[in-house]
């Protein structure tokens, strides 16, 4: 188990030299430019090349490259053209919200998922069973950004329960913050709930029908403490893994998620430095995303190890 | 991450244990329901000029935003366009996206591999770069290429294939590294076949099956991952049909006009349901052994 | 006894109008911004969003009254020699920077050194400049190579303006740099800025505003709140549902559609802003299909106006204005209200005549737009189809604005673009009448006419000169001019003293009802 443990963590390395060239070399793909628009539409061009020299911005494709993989070794992930500050600070500012809006639809995902789809496998065959299911071959389908819209309009406009959108930090306001999470939380976690309650179904379906549970019902054991104890357990062990590569799709969804709440998070960051040409935030978060991602794995792997003992990788 | 653990665990939990007898009658009832609704949708995409009650491209200025009628059966949009024929002439953008994008990736998919899973020495560097480009989330991954291409369905096409081909090489690659143990593989290099020949006659046949199922849900995300990038103005020009853009050209007017969004969304959740189904019937057919531990 | 009543109650009406003004004072002002600006800086670029912001902090010499006329600011007053070339001004004396420095001429020198180098207007002023020093500590004085009529007016533009800095600020940023430090003489000043968050100003409470009545930007300011905050909101239809939830109190740019549901709204009131902009199709003269005269004239003779504005504002009649003038209504001294001009005139006949005439074999014109300005997109889009009714083809490009500011600068690459025209408040800052602004206007006679208006000062004989030129314009047909459109702002009725009638958004005598 160690060497594989081991050998792993070594695909860690040239994975991620991947991530970084690729993240490199798309943004350099990208046409407009940035001194234009941070200029505004009466620069001349050569306000706008003194502008691009003093950011670096006219050597040559190879040395950017280079310099590139020596500052993010470093930790340091460049200077924003708009922000004026340290890439790394502008993502650590928007981290909060996107961190917040994934572990709440991820809460969302779980809470709904995993009852539904284990209350379904408890009454197989029945009509909360062909219901449930319905239902979350539904939640699968549909588009998660036209949910929001939806949502937005029949909770905020019409019965105005719920604000339009926005944001409050946990830290400063925990109602309000909660208030502003339940929308964008919900239709993020709403395709992946749906996701997980088949999973769970399916994995406990699967555990109910292990000889030892058979066995254990032909003892005479009651059928509760049959399900919750020995199946639920077995259950959770593929639905713990499925959780890991929720939370990585999670991560992409948030994207259009954020735009739609006007969550300053992450998501909304890349669409507005993709918008304003600011290459260093882009390749910032596309790194960080991506690099979360990476290791998440890893440690869905890892856990997953840990946890089902049936598993050794020698 | 391609010999993940994760991805084991999804594939075994995803096939039911059922019953032989239910599950045949389910798996049919799947593909049978997945495979009418998507006909119908194909249908009425080829059918598209003929069945359109106006040319969705035309603006209408006069008649902006009207709610459905007789005369415009879905309502009309901010220029005055008909809802109704939008989204029918939409469904031709979704489907040849979605159709292109899964063609692509099984093919390339396949070559890659094949490749890997034949050859160890490129196998690792391989691997190594699928596993990179799998790192990437899907959509920041689509967003940040349209947005090095510009946009245009050819580019829509290329973004998404570039993001979906390394899942199927993954899979492609799996069953060739299961098959190339087997005895009668063997036999067949030991007797000094040629590779080529091999893969041709012993190996594919074996991954059409995970290949039909992986490609079904492919289609269905590249429908809505060009959906979504039209929602975020990196797709498709604005002015062609597609049904992200119209969401996309519905989401301002909403509240006034909330059939803009409504519809297309609509077709967008058919759409996927009906090869969501589709997929789930045949992933039920295949016997799950041939997928790889 | 009745004398001492009349005191009395003259102190009583004193002592309530001061309560008065004293209740009015604290509260925070939330206003919703379409984006992040691009900097506080506004010596460095033209963008709207930071001359709104900046004109809440900085202040220039001069500022313009309520007919877009110049009036002094910071300038006390001035005098120009008799043969028009020295221009000696006076500084008010007691005026404190934010970083509590008192500002003198040193300030205003460097400042408008630095404006001089990098701002379009600065430029456009200082090319005439020939020497600008200080006399004393608040005397500044301008001497001019030649007679100039746009002194003045270009020290009062709000837009990329020449705000006066503390002088290690304006030194110690070159002109093509952003500077990073935001000390100015305004009611308000910066206190935080988090980006894509909120930027924060506060009162500032040494500010002593003018003895004027408020006339227009100028005239006495109070900052009565204590905060404004101010929220980069860049999705439109969370703009408006954040103001009607009254998260916001002032929502800007606001989509022209959620007008009649913004009406009524009991809570809020809709302000629309006409005098914002104009539409305008700017053609690249310098090569491709748009260097023939002809093809301009069918263009601007095919296009149905009004439809094309009506549904840009969707569908409301007060959200556009049909308008020939190439100077908005709103700039009282230079409108122009001739009669005869070939605008509008919507004759599909001559158009494919003329088209004909020029020889035109179907070639696409490439069209550039965006959809980050949805007007923009709207106005293009139903070009493209009149136009192709006549017989054009056009190649539709959308791209975001960043790709689009950049193409713009090169001829190769596009026909024509969409953009809008904002207050100009002289004839002689008219950028598209320039060789050098994108589309490249170098006809020989309306260059020449530019530059003859710039030098005059006699008002009428430059308004005689600015109707020619105006003829002249729709004759060659530089660009093309829709209509002018209204923006659409949403204000709380919380929020008290908003001057509605003001083209830009300012919060100074703004006060929010508790």
């Amino acid at each position: 188990m160690t060497t594989y443990l081991i050998r792993r963590l070594l695909t860690l390395v040239p994975v991620l030299a991947v991530v970084v060239t690729v993240v490199f070399l798309l943004i350099h793909l990208i046409p407009g430019d940035p001194v234009s628009v941070m200029l505004g539409p009466d620069a001349t061009p050569a306000q706008i090349q003194a502008t691009r020299q003093a950011l670096g911005l006219d050597r040559p494709l190879h040395e950017q490259l280079l310099k590139f993989y020596a500052r993010v070794l470093r930790g340091d992930l460049g200077q924003s053209y708009f922000l004026d500050r340290p890439v790394v600070t502008a993502l650590l500012e928007r981290a909060e919200p996107t961190l917040v809006l994934t572990f709440s639809a991820l809460l969302v995902a779980v809470l709904i998922g995993v009852p539904s789809g284990i209350i379904a496998a408890a009454y197989q065959g029945s009509l909360w069973d062909r219901a449930l299911m319905l239902a979350s071959l539904l939640g699968v389908c549909v588009p998660g950004f036209w949910l929001s819209l939806n949502f937005i309009y029949l909770f905020a406009v019409r019965l105005g329960w719920l604000p339009a959108a926005g944001y409050a930090s946990i830290l400063a306001d925990p109602v309000a913050a909660l208030r502003y999470m339940v929308l964008p939380a919900v239709s993020l976690g709403f395709n992946q709930s749906a996701l997980i309650a088949r999973i769970s179904r399916s994995c406990m379906l699967e555990a109910l029908q292990q000889d030892y549970i058979r066995t254990a019902r032909a003892k005479g054991v009651s059928q509760r403490s049959v399900m919750w104890v020995h199946a639920f357990r077995n259950a959770l062990v593929p639905v713990v893994t499925v959780v890991g590569i929720t939370m990585a799709i999670l991560i992409g969804g948030a994207v259009v998620t954020e735009i739609v709440f006007n969550i300053p998070g992450l998501g909304r960051l890349i669409i507005s430095a993709v918008l304003r040409r600011d290459y260093p935030v882009v390749q910032g978060v596309i790194l960080v995303t991506a690099t979360a991602y990476v290791l998440i794995n890893l440690m869905v792997d890892v856990l997953y190890v840990f946890i089902d003992p049936r598993i050794r990788y020698g | 991450m391609a010999d993940g653990a994760a991805t084991t665990a999804v594939a075994a939990a995803e096939a039911p244990a059922r019953p032989t007898w239910r599950r045949h009658a389910v798996r049919n009832r799947n593909i049978a329901v997945g495979a009418s609704i998507l006909a119908v949708v194909i249908l009425a995409a080829l059918l598209a000029n003929v069945i359109s009650t106006h040319d969705p491209r035309r603006l209408n200025p006069a008649q902006r935003l009207k709610a459905p009628s007789a005369a415009n059966f879905l309502g009309t949009d901010e220029f005055g366009r008909d809802v109704y024929s939008l989204v029918l002439h939409g469904a031709r953008v979704s489907l040849l996206v979605g159709a292109t994008t899964m063609i692509l990736t099984s093919l390339w998919g396949i070559v890659i591999g094949l490749i890997a899973g034949y050859y160890r020495r490129v196998d690792m560097a391989l691997m190594r770069i699928m596993d990179g480009l799998m790192a990437f989330p899907a959509i920041l991954l689509a967003i940040a290429l349209m947005a090095a291409r510009g946009p245009g369905i050819g580019n829509v096409i290329f973004a998404l294939s570039v993001v979906y081909t390394p899942r199927t090489a993954m899979l492609i690659r799996s069953t060739v590294l299961t098959l190339r143990e087997l005895d009668y593989v063997q036999a067949a290099r030991a007797l000094g076949r040629r590779d080529l020949a091999i893969a041709f006659r012993h190996i594919l046949p074996n991954c059409v099956g995970p290949l039909l199922v992986q490609a079904s849900f492919i289609f269905a995300y590249a429908i809505l991952a060009e959906a979504i990038l039209g929602f975020l103005g990196v797709g498709v020009p604005p002015y062609v049909p597609s049904w992200g853009n119209v969401i996309a050209s519905g989401k301002n007017v909403i509240r006034e006009a909330f059939w803009v969004s409504l519809f297309p969304g609509l077709a967008l959740t058919v759409s996927g349901l009906s090869l969501n189904l589709l997929g789930d019937g045949l992933r039920d057919v295949l016997d799950p052994r041939l997928r790889v531990q | 006894m009745g004398r001492a009543i009349a005191v009395v109650s003259l102190a009583l009406l004193a002592l309530t109008a001061l309560d008065a003004e004293a209740q009015k004072k604290g509260g925070t002002l939330r206003v919703g911004i379409l984006g992040e600006p691009p900097s506080l800086d506004v010596h460095w670029t033209t963008a709207t969003i930071t001359e709104t912001l900046g004109n809440h902090i900085y202040e220039g010499l001069y500022t313009l009254d309520a007919t877009n006329r110049p009036i002094p600011m910071l300038a006390e007053s001035h005098t120009v020699s008799k043969d028009n070339l020295v221009y000696t001004f006076k500084l008010r004396q007691g005026v404190k920077f934010h970083n509590g420095k008192e500002m003198t001429s040193d300030d205003v020198v460097a400042s408008l050194a630095r404006w001089g180098k990098q701002s379009v207007y600065g430029k456009a002023l200082f090319a005439q400049v020939a020497d600008w020093k200080t006399l004393d500590k608040y005397t500044v004085e301008m001497k001019l190579k030649e007679k100039s009529a746009i002194v003045l007016i270009s020290l009062a533009v709000p837009n990329n303006f020449g705000a006066i800095y503390p002088k290690e600020i304006a030194e110690k940023f070159a002109p093509e740099v952003k500077a990073t430090e935001f000390v100015g003489t305004g009611p308000f000043k910066l206190a935080e800025w988090k980006p894509d968050q909120y930027i924060r100003m506060v009162r500032f409470d040494e500010y002593r505003p003018r003895n004027e009545k408020p006339n227009g930007f100028g005239g006495g300011k109070t900052a009565y709140v204590d905060e404004i905050r101010w929220q980069p909101v860049p999705e439109v239809a969370t703009r408006v549902a954040q103001v009607e939830t009254s998260e916001l109190d002032f929502a800007d740019d606001l989509n022209l559609d959620a007008y009649d549901r913004l009406k009524k709204n009991p809570n809020l009131k809709a302000i629309v802003a006409i005098g914002n902009g104009w539409l305008i199709a700017v053609l690249n003269k310098k090569e491709g299909l748009m260097t023939s005269q002809k093809l301009r004239q069918a263009w601007q003779a095919a296009i149905d106006i009004e439809p094309i504005m009506k549904n840009v504002a969707g569908g409301h009649r007060e959200f556009y204005r049909m308008d020939s003038s190439l100077i908005m209504a709103e700039i009282a001294a230079w409108h122009t209200k001739l009669s005869g001009l070939p605008w509008n005139e919507r004759n599909r006949d001559k158009a494919k005549r003329l088209l004909q005439e020029a020889g035109y074999k179907k070639e696409p014109v490439r069209f550039m737009t965006t959809q980050e300005y949805k007007w923009m997109y709207d106005f293009a889009l139903l070009t493209k189809q009149q136009l192709e009714d006549v017989g054009f083809v056009i190649d539709l490009q959308v791209v975001d604005w960043a790709t689009l500011v950049k193409r713009r600068n090169n001829s190769k690459e596009y026909d024509a673009f969409t953009t809008g025209i904002g207050a100009i408040y002289d004839p002689a800052h008219v950028n598209f009448l320039t060789a050098s602004w994108p589309g490249w206007t170098t006809d020989e006679d309306i260059l020449k006419l530019q530059a003859d208006m710039a030098r005059e000062v006699d008002p009428k004989k430059r308004m005689a000169m600015w109707e020619q030129q105006t003829r002249q314009v729709y004759e060659k047909v530089p660009i093309i001019r829709y209509g002018d459109l209204a923006g659409l702002r949403a204000i709380r009725n919380t929020t008290k003293g908003f001057d509605e009638k003001m083209g830009r958004v300012r919060f100074t005598n703004v006060w929010v009802e508790k």
